[in-house]
């Protein structure tokens, strides 16, 4: 790290970016404060919003300098991170990045720059959009700081395994992988002792890139502070089951960005606080996310990224408020699993048992559970072209739920960052048929 | 010349085998652990596809952006092809063969046990040390279905059964330009290493590599690495042959990428880890895309082919992935590189024909 380098880090970073976010952030919360709806079936906007905006633009402003005074890492959004966080890296999740350009409709065009290189289009749209902004150099997030470690765990997918070999052939770096057996069933000794050694090995390797050691202290601070965040997003998500419901699984797509990559961030803590605090309000009083809450519906798999505001307006005008997410869910659900005392197997047991991985019959489960608790009357299912270990099992899930649990379950097929696999018209066709059938 | 060397159907193998009292497990792609199964009285019968099949039966379960290998295998079994098999194992190769051992497991539940195996993505000897353990975990779940536990004298004996007929396999591989076989009967002979007992297989392999060469000398052949899952439809090596080609490396998942090691040592699972560990860089082993890339230079390198033809199913992640950098990393040593989609389901498209005769052309 060069003098030069860190005194431009800290003007760009520090001071300019600093100030300019703030005051961006003041004049969204003023903007927030004078629109008493969201939309013309929504309820009030979230005032934290604009503190959330500041985040992650801090977030990604700092990426863009990060290179010149820290190590970085590209990881995947189901890794552990705490030990990196621990020994100052700068984390980027390109997952994340894939849906910043699947919202602001970037994804097509990123997409399209990897098929042009001859990526296929049958991949994982976020692996494409990567592809996309790595081959391109471009990102409406301005630039993305090379990686000097790569840090992959499946245990959301083996897609991101195949990804990281790419990336890792390009950026001529190494590559680290937390390789999580697939849970079936319930995870035997040997399977987190297996995960256990690869976090040992995973630190070893971020020591050597980095060139310190880790402080257990610092590792601990890092992850009581994740532990924190994951508790507070947990009960976030849970102000949901009031009705009606002060939050939507929509917000939640938006506001979860924290909890994926700025997890073990003191800021990450006090934003969630104040989000929390404004949700129990809301929910005190008696403000839903809806104008008029008629029907509750439960999400499952990842968002449709570049048309979450037509589907919550559309969903809005009938009434239909959409409580929770098996997605969002995940990042809150293990919070138990977590002892800050014992870092790194807490580290091995909470990230070996993601929803994701495990079995489609967990799935179900989860969705069973969550339907009581969120006090939900169906579920829309995305099968999601670009997700298969999220989508297989939702034919017979959708089944399930149907018959034995008697919910109705739309499946809804679409792709989370590329539109172009996503008929509009079909898709409002059987949203509204499936809308009439819950009587709204 | 191959009606001078028998090589039994698929069908004739399984029919022999049961009628002689023997009992049979399906086993799903990539990597199954033959030895273990052999040891607990069980024949490893593998499933890819079948090709040429209707999926509708599977369709009802999986979405159509799932690989059709995939899809053809659930629905094979739903239509009864899989009843005589006494237990199913779905190895965890990729996100679909994932998806369908979990939906067999959770809502499908055939008849017979579905079983699972979880293949690490690593060569690391902690990924070494959890295989292990798997296979001690699959093999007390044999010996419940099977009432049979063998002890370590036979899982050695199985262990060291399977490594005479992979032997057999490389050997097979490696000289395959002396053999007097066609295409399409090279590929009938390697992949009967899928049915027959590895014993059988191996004895097959040595009366093909003891054949006498053809009479007179075999035309020329323009050498080409074949490179992907499996060789379906088979019509595609007919065509390669009428093309003027042969393959002359085998980088294909049913085949080349299972020439595994030789391995020694007092533990019989520890044996079997390394073994299945040991085998060519595979993507759905983890391996990286340089070693992927080194194996296929190697190949293009030992056999004179100047190009290699990647035969990917649609939709097969694990295969798809890599393209791209490989065909660069070969382009630079200049070797081509022709990618050919298929589905198993479907025939051999004539556009696919078209392309593939049109790159052998720009090869002589």
């Amino acid at each position: 790290m060069s003098l030069l380098g860190a005194l431009t880090y800290h003007a760009n970073v520090s001071l300019l970016g600093h100030a300019a976010l703030r005051l961006d952030r003041w004049r969204t919360e003023r903007k927030l404060g004078r629109m008493p709806t969201a939309g013309p079936h929504l309820g009030p906007p979230l005032a934290t919003s604009g503190w959330l905006k500041e985040l992650i633009s801090r977030h990604y402003l700092a990426g863009r300098h990060a290179n010149r005074v820290r190590k970085v890492a590209w990881v995947t959004s189901g890794a552990p991170i705490e030990h990196l966080k621990a020994l100052g890296y700068y984390l980027l999740y390109p997952e994340n990045h894939g849906a910043v350009c699947g919202i602001r409709r970037w994804g097509e065009r990123q997409c399209q720059a990897a098929e042009d290189a001859g990526y296929s289009r049958d991949l994982c749209s976020y692996a494409r959009t990567d592809f996309g902004t790595v081959l391109s150099g471009k990102t409406p997030v301005g630039r993305l700081p090379r990686p000097d470690l790569l840090l992959c765990c499946n245990n959301i997918c083996q897609t991101v395994l195949y990804w990281y070999q790419v990336l890792a052939h390009h950026f001529r770096v190494p590559l680290v992988l937390i390789d999580t057996p697939f849970l079936y069933a319930e995870a035997r000794p040997y399977m987190l002792a297996h995960v256990r050694r690869q976090i040992d090995a995973a630190v070893e390797a971020a020591e050597r890139v980095a060139g310190r050691s880790l402080a257990p202290a610092r590792l601990e601070g890092v992850m009581r502070l994740s532990h924190e965040a994951i508790g507070l997003w947990l009960k976030i998500m849970q102000t949901g089951r009031h009705r009606p419901a002060p939050i939507l699984a929509f917000d939640e797509f938006i506001h979860m960005a924290p909890i994926v990559e700025m997890r073990g961030d003191e800021s990450t803590v006090a934003y969630y606080r104040a989000l929390l605090a404004e949700l129990e309000e809301r929910a005190r009083r008696g403000v839903g996310a809806l104008q008029v809450e008629k029907k509750r519906l439960l999400w499952d798999n990842l968002p449709i990224w570049y048309r979450l505001r037509p589907l919550a307006e559309a969903l809005a005008s009938r009434g239909v408020a959409l409580v929770a997410s098996t997605y969002t869910n995940a990042w809150g659900e293990l919070v138990e699993l977590i002892d800050p005392a014992r870092p790194l197997d807490s580290m091995a047991r909470a990230y070996l048992h993601p929803i994701l991985n495990r079995g489609t019959g967990h799935k179900l489960a989860t969705m069973a559970r969550m339907l009581e608790e969120y006090h939900a009357d169906g579920v829309l299912l995305h099968s999601d072209r670009s997700c298969k270990p999220y989508s297989i099992g939702q034919m017979d899930q959708q089944r399930r739920l149907a018959g034995e649990l008697g919910k109705p379950a739309l499946l809804l097929d679409a792709d989370h960052n590329d539109p172009r696999a996503y008929a509009e018209a079909q898709a409002a066709n059987r949203l509204q048929a499936f809308l009439e059938v819950l009587g709204v | 010349m191959a009606n001078e060397l028998t090589i039994p159907s698929r069908g004739e193998a399984l029919r022999a085998h049961l009628d002689s009292g023997g009992a049979l497990a399906a086993v799903f792609p990539y990597h199954p652990p033959r030895a273990l199964l052999r040891a607990h009285g069980l024949l490893p019968v593998e499933v890819w596809g079948p090709p040429g099949r209707s999926t509708a039966a599977g369709d009802a379960h999986l979405q159509p952006y799932t690989c059709s290998l995939v899809r053809a295998g659930l629905a094979f079994l739903l239509d009864g092809g899989l009843e005589r098999a006494q237990a199913i194992l779905v190895p965890h190769g990729c996100d679909s063969l994932q998806g369908l051992g979990s939906v067999l497991l959770d809502f499908v539940k055939p008849a017979m046990p579905v079983l699972t195996c979880y293949m690490p993505r690593g060569e690391r000897d902690l990924d070494r040390a959890f295989l292990a353990d798997e296979l001690r975990e699959l093999a007390a779940r044999l010996a419940e279905i099977t009432g049979h536990r063998p002890g370590d004298g036979e899982l050695v004996e199985a262990i060291e059964r399977e490594e005479r007929a992979d032997a057999a396999l490389g050997e097979l591989l490696a000289r395959r330009p002396e053999l007097a076989l066609g295409e399409r009967d090279f590929y009938r002979l390697v992949r009967s290493r899928e049915y027959l007992p590895a014993e059988a297989f191996a004895a097959l392999a040595t009366r093909a590599l003891a054949l006498p060469p053809a009479e007179g000398a075999r035309p020329a052949r323009t050498p080409l690495v074949l490179s992907g899952l499996v060789p379906e439809p088979m019509a595609l090596l007919d065509a390669l042959e009428a093309a003027g080609a042969t393959v002359a490396g085998d980088d294909l998942a049913c085949s080349g990428r299972r020439r595994y090691r030789p391995t020694r040592g007092a533990d019989a699972y520890a044996r079997m880890s390394e073994g299945m560990l040991s085998g060519p860089p595979d993507s759905t082993r983890g391996s990286s895309v340089q070693a992927r890339l080194d194996h296929l230079r190697g190949l293009a390198r030992g056999s004179g082919a100047r190009g290699v033809v990647f035969l990917t199913l649609k939709f097969c992640e694990p295969e798809l992935y890599y393209l791209p950098q490989l065909r660069d990393g070969l382009a630079a040593d200049g070797v081509r590189a022709l990618d050919l989609e298929v589905d198993l389901a479907e025939a051999l498209p004539a556009p696919v024909v078209n392309r593939l005769e049109a790159f052998v052309e720009t090869l002589r």
